[in-house]
């Protein structure tokens, strides 16, 4: 672990959460223009002139603020369909799989069914029953898209850490400590509590992390789509923005892009790090 | 075929004497499809209090499910538990857990016997956790003093984790922990089988310790025929799900009247090179438990099978002082 | 004799975050061809780095001096492609845990004609047919039957069986045997010990015999190697092991084994204390700690093996049965 923690990548990585924690959580408050502020006379700037750090896009827009805001609601809806849907999904895989019998069979069907469907199917579905009114002449708010968003994005995310957390409980609920604890009387919750879920929780914070960088994406890829979020900016939104100017001013959705797959890639490493620590423990018992 | 509810209790002694009085214990686990393992098929057994009963037996013969099924682990499909006196089988969910702490249990692998993430002192307090014995400085002593009784300096192992102790370690650990709620009776699931050599004879002789010092009762489950020789007052054979011969270790060696025994004794390697390879080796595989023969189990490799034996199931009949074998022809 | 295989001064260390770690310390060995010697041990006694060093199974972290001399060629400053050469035709080995030691997805039969097509190349058609003839030989019920089988469908018995089989399949000179029939029920272990020395006369084959316990080798074996902590320790043959122990590290393991001549509800004798740690060298005997015999001298200073007049070697100042 020390090894890990001293290496470069590990810092940069950090470093980058940092960043864009730092942005998600401070940044309405930092001296940048709106995200939405046109600059008429900055139009497709590039990168360092006229004083835009990170250039403008076709509207007028501040890449940076465009950065800095986007990093809110792209962190926002990942974070939260990834805490709520991996609580949700790890309650009902770590119930069938401790429960077994029919309960699990139903559960495990369920789960295998809607990992069939592909996330951008399955959250465009949702998105089209949930976030339509009757009358479909009157827009739906903007609060009710992005709720709309991040529950059918949850949805995606239950089956995912429900499966993971199922099977690392059916491997747990098997070894004799657990046999041990029923032999001296300690009931079916006491065991789940103190015994299960302690040890299945690595396991689903690691898939966890890799889970952050699967919304982001279907975020982004959403928001392409024109289904994400209308009245803020996220960095997908951003890229779907600035697609048509690719031929002649890249940097407008380079950008964007950049700052998803860095987000990607870091909690893809801190996924696969807590997963090492975790074979490195498993290997010593 | 029918067998007949007593018939294969005649080892069976009186039970007021019994600590545990088993009768006609069946577990079959139904894997659908109508495939029904018969692990453990009328077996009888009895304990009387200060007594160590070992169970013997190849793998699949159910020595494992039956000391798991004394415990309701899961409950057996039929048959009575009668432990002090009650019909442990016939309790509700409440009751029996009371019953629980009285009868305890040690595992054969002693690394997961144990919660990986407990320190050791958490582990052994857990039984006293759960059953609210005493506040947490008495459950606190109470773990120091147990881990003393079983060998382990309590200031040196309190904090640790399973991973970093060996598995002798790991094994006293458990016994202390299953020592802390005072059992009347302890069931070693093949303790020892996962340690090394050297290692077996120390916790051997902690468990003879353990028993003096606690007034246990012990029901001692093995393959090994060796180990359980020498920790033994009476040795139970199994085969199959069945029980072929009872008998104090002494005379269960020197005079087996089962085949299967007498096989499983002339099996047993022997350090010294000049004892000829035995004759009596036995051919081929035990058959599965989904589909046992019918009659004696053993008659597909007893080499004194006969007619009978596919017609008509041996029961446990007297042979010697003490000896009780199920066979129609037993060996003189 | 021709001796099939030779260790001289094998030592053998891997590096670990704790230090270099000391697997085998200055051993030497001479098996002869169509001879079996056990090696006895308990666990950290390097009993089983021994076996894979002389095979050329070494992780690649571990280094190794010493020569292996097998069937006169030395084989220690071969690459690793060069040793598998070796493998098949020249040394097999059979493993404790049959299931892990076959491919769990793959049948019997190609798993046993694989090394008749690639090391002998023999068409599919004959290596078919030897297969059969080997499964009938390790005694496989119906082994046309069993060449379709998955290792999952077969017994332990039957899959240590079938892993002899491919052991042999090529005829090898020298088989190793990693302790083959500890997973094993003991009427197993007992047919499938028998099977090892039949076809060990049958094929004039050697074998090193690697186990914990000594019961399996007082039958099967015609000379012993006791190791403790990385050395050998005692070396004899198998009657006079039994017969004059010297070590008493050999006298307190036959002691601290139950066995059924021992009485009911006795105490087992016990051998105090931990083996040395493998990371730090230690001054004298490593044994002297746990030794009930031992001396001032033994602490201090470091036994060679000596040879008595049978040829029997032990590493003792104080043997027992001699004159002190």
């Amino acid at each position: 672990m020390d090894s890990v923690k001293k290496s470069w990548v590990f810092r940069i990585t950090i470093a980058w959460f940092a960043l864009i924690a730092f942005f998600a959580i401070f940044g309405p408050w930092l001296p940048l223009p709106k995200w939405d502020q046109v600059f008429d006379d900055a139009l497709s700037v590039t990168p360092f002139k006229q004083g835009h750090i990170l250039g403008t896009d076709s509207n007028g827009y501040d890449i940076f603020s465009g950065v800095v805001y986007g990093a809110r609601i792209s962190l926002f809806i990942s974070f939260t369909a990834v805490f709520v849907g991996g609580t949700i999904g790890s309650a009902i895989g770590i119930t069938a799989a401790y429960v077994r019998g029919k309960f699990d069979y139903v559960v495990s069907t369920l789960f295998n069914v809607v990992l069939s469907i592909p996330n951008l199917v399955l959250s465009l579905a949702l998105i089209a029953v949930l976030a339509t009114n009757v009358d479909p002449n009157v827009p739906t708010s903007t609060g009710r898209r992005i709720m709309v968003l991040v529950i059918s994005l949850t949805i995606v995310i239950i089956p995912i850490l429900g499966r993971i957390a199922r099977a690392a409980t059916l491997s747990w609920s098997n070894r004799e400590f657990v046999l041990a604890a029923r032999s001296m009387g300690s009931n079916d919750r006491n065991i789940i509590w103190r015994h299960i879920v302690p040890n299945v929780l690595p396991a689903i914070f690691a898939v966890a992390f890799l889970a952050i960088g699967v919304v982001i994406v279907a975020e982004a890829s959403l928001s392409l789509l024109g289904a994400g979020v209308p009245d803020g900016t996220s960095w997908g939104s951003m890229v779907a923005r600035g697609r048509n100017d690719i031929e002649f001013a890249p940097h407008i959705i380079i950008i964007p892009l950049v700052c998803i797959a860095f987000t990607v890639i870091a909690c893809n490493y801190i996924g696969d790090v807590i997963r090492k620590q975790l074979d490195q423990r498993q290997a010593k018992l | 075929m029918t067998t007949t509810f007593d018939g294969n209790t005649a080892h069976l002694r009186p039970s007021e004497q019994t600590l545990l009085q088993i009768k006609d214990l069946v577990v079959e686990f139904d894997l659908g499809g109508g495939r029904v393992v018969k692990a453990v098929s009328n077996v009888s057994l009895d304990l009387v209090e200060g007594e160590t009963l070992s169970i013997v037996g190849e793998s699949g013969c159910g020595k494992s499910t039956l000391g798991k099924a004394i415990l309701q682990l899961p409950a057996p499909t039929s048959g009575s538990i009668v432990f002090q006196g009650t019909d442990i089988t016939k309790l509700s969910k409440k009751d029996l857990r009371n019953v629980r702490p009285a009868m305890q249990m040690i595992f054969q692998d002693p690394v997961s016997s144990l919660d990986p993430r407990f320190p050791v002192s958490r582990a052994v307090e857990e039984p006293l956790k759960i059953w609210n014995r005493g506040n947490e400085m008495e459950r606190s002593a109470k773990v120091d003093e147990l881990l003393n009784s079983v060998g382990l300096d309590p200031a040196l192992v309190r904090d640790r984790r399973p991973y970093e102790f060996s598995g002798g370690q790991c094994q006293r650990i458990s016994i202390a922990r299953a020592l802390a709620l005072e059992p009347k009776l302890l069931i070693c699931d093949e303790p020892v089988s996962a340690l090394d050599v050297s290692v077996q004879a120390q916790i051997l002789n902690l468990l003879q310790d353990m028993k003096e010092a606690y007034g246990l009762t012990l029901i001692f489950i093995s393959h090994d025929l060796a180990v359980v020789k020498a920790v033994s007052t009476r040795i139970m054979v199994m085969y199959l799900g069945k029980v072929c011969e009872i008998a104090t270790p002494d005379e269960l060696y020197s005079n087996p009247k089962h085949h299967y025994t007498s096989a499983l004794v002339g099996s047993v390697p022997v350090p010294d090179p000049e004892r000829k390879i035995s004759a009596t080796l036995l051919e081929g595989e035990p058959p599965s438990p989904l589909d046992p023969p019918s009659g004696c189990r053993f008659r597909t490799r007893c080499p004194a099978a006969t007619e009978l034996c596919a017609t008509e199931e041996p029961m446990l009949r007297l042979a010697a002082d003490g000896h009780y074998v199920a066979c129609h022809h037993p060996r003189d | 004799m021709t001796s099939m295989l030779k260790l001289e001064n094998l030592e053998i260390s891997f590096a670990t975050n704790r230090g270099s770690l000391h697997a085998v310390k200055g051993v030497s060995l001479d098996i002869d061809a169509g001879e079996s010697i056990g090696i006895v041990g308990e666990s950290g006694s390097g009993k089983t780095v021994l076996s894979r060093a002389s095979m050329g199974l070494l992780a690649p972290t571990a280094t190794r001096t010493g020569t292996v001399t097998f069937d006169g060629k030395e084989i220690s400053s071969l690459s690793r492609e060069e040793v598998r050469e070796t493998w098949g035709t020249g040394m097999a080995m059979i493993f404790q845990d049959p299931m892990t030691a076959l491919n769990p997805v793959r049948r019997i039969g190609p798993q046993i004609m694989e090394g008749l097509t690639v090391r002998l190349g023999m068409s599919k058609a004959d290596a078919r047919k030897r297969a059969i003839e080997l499964l009938g030989r390790v005694r496989i019920p119906d082994p046309e039957q069993a060449l379709n089988k998955f290792p999952g469908q077969l017994s332990g018995g039957m899959r240590q069986r079938v892993m002899i089989a491919i052991a042999l399949a090529c005829n090898p000179k020298l088989l190793f045997a990693d302790e083959p029939t500890t997973a094993l029920d003991v009427t197993v272990q007992a047919q499938i010990l028998q099977l090892l020395s039949e076809l060990r006369k049958e094929l004039n084959m050697s074998m090193v015999l690697v186990t914990h316990d000594l019961g399996v080798v007082a039958g099967h074996t015609d000379k012993i190697a006791v190791m403790y902590a990385g050395e050998v320790v005692e070396y004899a043959t198998t009657k006079d092991l039994f017969a004059r122990m010297r070590m008493p590290y050999t006298e307190a393991l036959m002691k601290s084994i139950p066995r059924l001549s021992t009485p009911s509800g006795s105490r087992l004798p016990v051998i105090e204390g931990r083996l040395p740690d493998p990371t730090k060298p230690e001054p004298g005997c490593l044994f002297a700690s746990r030794c009930p015999y031992a001396q001032e001298k033994c602490h201090t200073q470091h036994p060679d093996l000596t040879t008595d007049s049978d040829g029997h070697q032990y590493r003792c100042f104080f043997p027992l049965g001699a004159a002190q």
